[in-house]
């Protein structure tokens, strides 16, 4: 059965059939033809159940937010005070990029979001100042990729929701790897820089007095964050609740930069659900498909194929992460993660790691996805903000940095502590 | 021509009806917000849970048609952009009607569901106890919705490609692929 979906899976997937539709096909075909008993009469209250929800509501509260806050004009601020702290390293602005990434990675959900406001930002910057494209805009295109794994996540919401793992325990858990990846990638930079000069572009010192009245542009997004995450960790608000607040918390700031207007709210609102239909249809159909695998007994199945390969747990990893890293290049973010987590978690799970840890895992793989040609959305996000230059560009540009993830992935199987700490430590 | 001109009407039909089940949304944000200051002075309105549930509901089955569009679901284009304006047409064709018929198909078991609550007069297990087909019936409506804005745009497409105006036919249900998020 294993065998048949997957192939059956990347068959109608290269058909160009949309995701969420591939996922309920491939569902009918485990009822026809693996279960004892016909599956399709509980579709309806399949369909029901899994959007009458209270958990997934925090999806399109956290695109809105997200929507809101790139129309807000909170980004200009940030990186310009960014800029004057962080641009004496070797790499001067290039660390602003991965900074201003970083932090609204902490209040966006969306890793596509985070790069296309960045790169919108800062792409005027780097033909100014002289920066070299391949860096500037491979560090951009990563710092974006941070938005999936740094909280808040849509993707580890829909990770906990399809594996019934606690979504406070996996936003804490991402928090050290995401931080840890942030590091990374600026000592990466710094590294690169420190070899060649020429890439960096111009190394400014800001006067101290600058710099500390630069802060107060960061204070709303700090701000935001922590009364997103400070209520969920205080008790007072379920990831739903928070998502709220945050979307009430992105239209104060708008309104106090003067950016709100029916047009802006609409094009937010509209936007917000052309992203969660997209989002819930797949969700529906890996829900359901999960259902017809369990009830025609996939967790049997796979105990007998596991023995039958004779894969040690770390083996099994390791094919795990080739996998991603391959299909990687193809598929990428939700997609990728929500067609593979009916079967590859189950698999993992019952090798004995730790949901939460594997989700943490999953996210740095996609993150890799995420810039990895020939489908990779943030380099299209990327190149679209700039000007002129070749795709080939931020394709090269990104490479120090998916470098850097492969080894967040290595020292993650090596010390799965960076993600079970923070959550352990809580309880 | 008649399928140019009903695939702008769905198209802008959509787009009302999604601004107003984003404001119904925003209106649930506001609920939450307003129960959680409650709480914080010991009272609740109670059932905010509940009722998120239900706007989930009906926002995600209203909300599909719009996506659908404005080429939202997402597909993975691998073999779909290397062929010429035919082939691409083809792939299109095939995905849309497997989306329709799914869709479809999703629609009608979706029925069962609210007969049952109308039949028992079901109230939800909570102390709201609301009565679950004054919730299902918008729900089941939309998925209705997007069964019929599916079939719909699936004859207008072959309208469309029959008549050989592929630049037309590829705005309507091509594909940016997972491209199209960003915008």
């Amino acid at each position: 059965m294993i065998v048949y979906v997957a192939a059956g899976l990347l068959a109608l997937l290269s058909l160009s059939i949309p995701v969420g539709i591939v996922l309920f096909l491939l569902g009918f075909g485990v009822d026809i033809f693996f279960s004892p008993f016909p599956l399709i009469r509980g579709l309806g209250q399949m369909v029901w159940s899994t959007s009458n929800n209270a958990t997934l509501i925090a999806i399109p509260f956290f695109v809105l937010l997200g929507e809101v806050l790139v129309r807000s004009g909170v980004a200009e601020k940030t990186y310009s005070a960014l800029d004057r702290w962080v641009s004496w390293l070797p790499g001067g602005l290039v660390h602003a990029n991965v900074a201003t990434a970083t932090m609204f990675s902490a209040t966006s959900g969306s890793s596509v979001a985070t790069a296309a406001t960045v790169a919108t930002v800062a792409m005027p910057q780097a033909e100014r100042l002289g920066y070299d494209p391949k860096l500037f805009s491979g560090a951009i295109a990563a710092g974006g990729t941070l938005g999936i794994m740094i909280p808040p996540s849509i993707n580890l919401i829909v990770y906990g929701f399809l594996t019934q793992t606690s979504i406070p325990k996996l936003f804490l858990a991402g928090l050290l790897p995401g931080l840890g990846l942030a590091l990374g990638f600026i000592l990466v930079v710094m590294l690169i820089c420190a070899i060649r000069p020429d890439l960096g572009g111009e190394r400014r010192v800001f006067p101290v007095a600058d710099m500390l009245k630069a802060l107060v542009n960061l204070v709303p997004i700090i701000l935001l964050f922590t009364i997103i995450i400070g209520t969920i960790y205080k008790g007072w608000a379920t990831p739903t609740e928070a998502a709220a607040v945050g979307v009430m918390g992105a239209f104060l700031i708008a309104i106090c930069f003067g950016h709100v207007s029916a047009g802006m709210l609409s094009q937010s609102l509209l936007g917000t659900i052309k992203i969660t239909s997209m989002i819930m249809l797949v969700v529906i159909g890996a829900s359901f498909l999960n259902f017809t695998l369990a009830s025609a007994g996939l967790g049997r199945e796979l105990s007998a194929f596991l023995d039958g390969l004779g894969l040690s747990p770390l083996e099994t990893i390791m094919v795990v992460v080739v996998i991603y890293i391959v299909l990687g290049f193809f598929i990428e973010t939700l997609s990728l993660m929500v067609v593979t987590i009916p079967i590859i978690v189950p698999l993992v799970v019952q090798q004995g790691y730790d949901p939460i840890w594997f989700g943490i895992l999953m996210i740095v793989l996609i993150e890799m996805a995420l810039i990895t040609p020939p489908v990779g959305l943030n380099l299209y996000v990327v190149q679209g903000a700039r000007k002129s230059g070749p795709m080939s560009d931020v394709m090269l540009g990104t490479i120090p940095f998916v470098a850097t993830m492969l080894l967040m992935v290595a020292a993650l199987i090596a010390w799965p502590q960076i993600a079970l700490f923070l959550p352990g430590a809580i309880e | 021509m008649v399928a140019e001109k009903l695939i702008y009407r769905l198209k802008l039909a959509n787009k009302w009806v999604a601004v107003l089940i984003g404001g119904l949304l925003l209106a649930c944000a506001i609920f939450v917000l307003l129960d959680i200051i409650m709480r914080q002075a010991g009272s609740s309105f109670g059932g905010t849970d509940e009722i998120s549930g239900y706007v989930m509901a009906i926002v995600t089955s209203w909300g599909m048609a719009y996506t659908l569009l404005e080429l939202g679901h997402v597909r993975i284009d691998l073999l779909r952009s290397r062929g010429g304006p035919w082939t691409r047409s083809l792939f299109d064709l095939g995905a849309l009607l497997a989306l329709t018929a799914t869709v479809t198909l999703i629609a009608w078991r979706c029925w069962p569901v609210l007969e049952r609550s109308i039949v028992n007069m079901s109230h939800a297990n909570t102390p709201l106890e609301t009565p679950l087909w004054l919730v299902q019936t918008p729900w089941f409506a939309g998925w209705v919705w997007f069964a019929i804005v599916s079939w719909l745009t699936l004859v207008s497409a072959i309208m469309l490609i029959a008549a050989g105006r592929f630049d037309q036919s590829e705005k309507a249900i091509g594909t940016f692929g997972e491209l199209d998020q960003a915008k």
